[in-house]
């Protein structure tokens, strides 16, 4: 399994390396959702994308409507990881076509039970 | 014309605050809050602020500042580095503007109607806010008593719609 981890702020992604990895997963990070796309445009294929919102050049919203514009991307599951919670903004992410949210801050069991609600391979490695 | 109520308590805060501490630096002492006179004793340690802009029917600023060793605590917790490891300065600028980004955005979450919030903005000294912003509320906690404060500010006027 492959998670593109798309958040511009370097701590954030290592957080979320470090629970997906140690899921056994592999990863791809990206700094903005135009640097995310272009990983994709050059032919990255993802199980999951872990997209934040607010982010400089391209926000995680319009890289949900960008990826589900593309019928070649619908296989990829998208998971909201973001500071944004007001309601109607959720609403509109889960419209676009992002299967899952969840809101900063967040426990590593949150991102866990958030993939297995997704149906998405769970297996823990042991430490 | 109506007039929007600041919605965020200081229980608010601190619930927002602690969670992110213990989520990330769980390993390490706890927030507690400040012992009086805390800044006055960490004059002249370096120190660290990050800041989120909140636009909408609720405008004004959350701002996080940070003395120079909780910022570096915060730092290697969600960095996963050990104690004793030296922190990049631009890895310790990145995970304040996260923690202001994070606190902003539920602070943010309580106020009602739709809004946005900037990006953050970080800078290596405490940062003083425009002068149109009025303090709302202040979260005053510590690590090892290295103080780490939390501020919101208001546009007085600007919480009201036709």
């Amino acid at each position: 399994m492959h998670a593109l981890i798309i958040d511009d702020s370097r701590a954030m992604r290592s957080i979320l390396r470090r629970i997906v990895t140690g899921l056994g997963w592999d990863t791809s990070e990206a700094g903005d959702g135009q640097e995310a796309l272009t990983l994709l445009e050059e032919g990255l294929v993802p199980d999951l994308c872990l997209i934040d919102w607010n982010m400089p050049v391209m926000d995680g919203y319009e890289f949900v409507v960008r990826v589900r514009s593309e019928s070649r991307w619908r296989g990829v599951t998208l998971m909201m990881v973001t500071t944004e919670s007001e309601h109607d903004n959720i609403v509109r992410a889960l419209a676009a076509g992002a299967h899952e949210y969840v809101v900063k801050p967040f426990t590593p069991d949150a991102i866990v039970d958030k993939l297995g609600l997704l149906g998405l391979t769970v297996t823990e490695v042991p430490a | 014309m109506t007039v929007t109520t600041f919605a965020t308590t200081q229980e608010d805060l601190q619930l927002f605050v602690s969670e992110v501490w213990s989520n990330h630096v769980a390993q390490l002492d706890e927030l507690v809050p400040a012992p009086p006179h805390a800044w006055t004793a960490a004059a002249g340690v370096p120190c660290w602020s990050g800041a989120v802009s909140v636009t909408g029917e609720w405008q004004g600023m959350i701002a996080v500042d940070l003395a120079g060793p909780s910022a570096e605590a915060l730092a290697r917790g969600m960095l996963a580095l050990d104690e004793a490891e030296d922190v990049d300065p631009v890895e310790v600028s990145d995970v304040v503007g996260e923690f202001a980004n994070i606190v902003g955005g539920n602070v943010k979450s309580l106020m009602p109607g739709p809004s946005s919030l900037s990006l953050p903005l970080v800078a290596h000294t405490v940062l003083e806010p425009p002068s149109d912003l009025q303090p709302q509320l202040t979260l005053d906690l510590a690590w090892r008593d290295a103080p780490v404060r939390v501020r919101v500010l208001a546009v007085p006027s600007s919480s009201t719609t036709p």
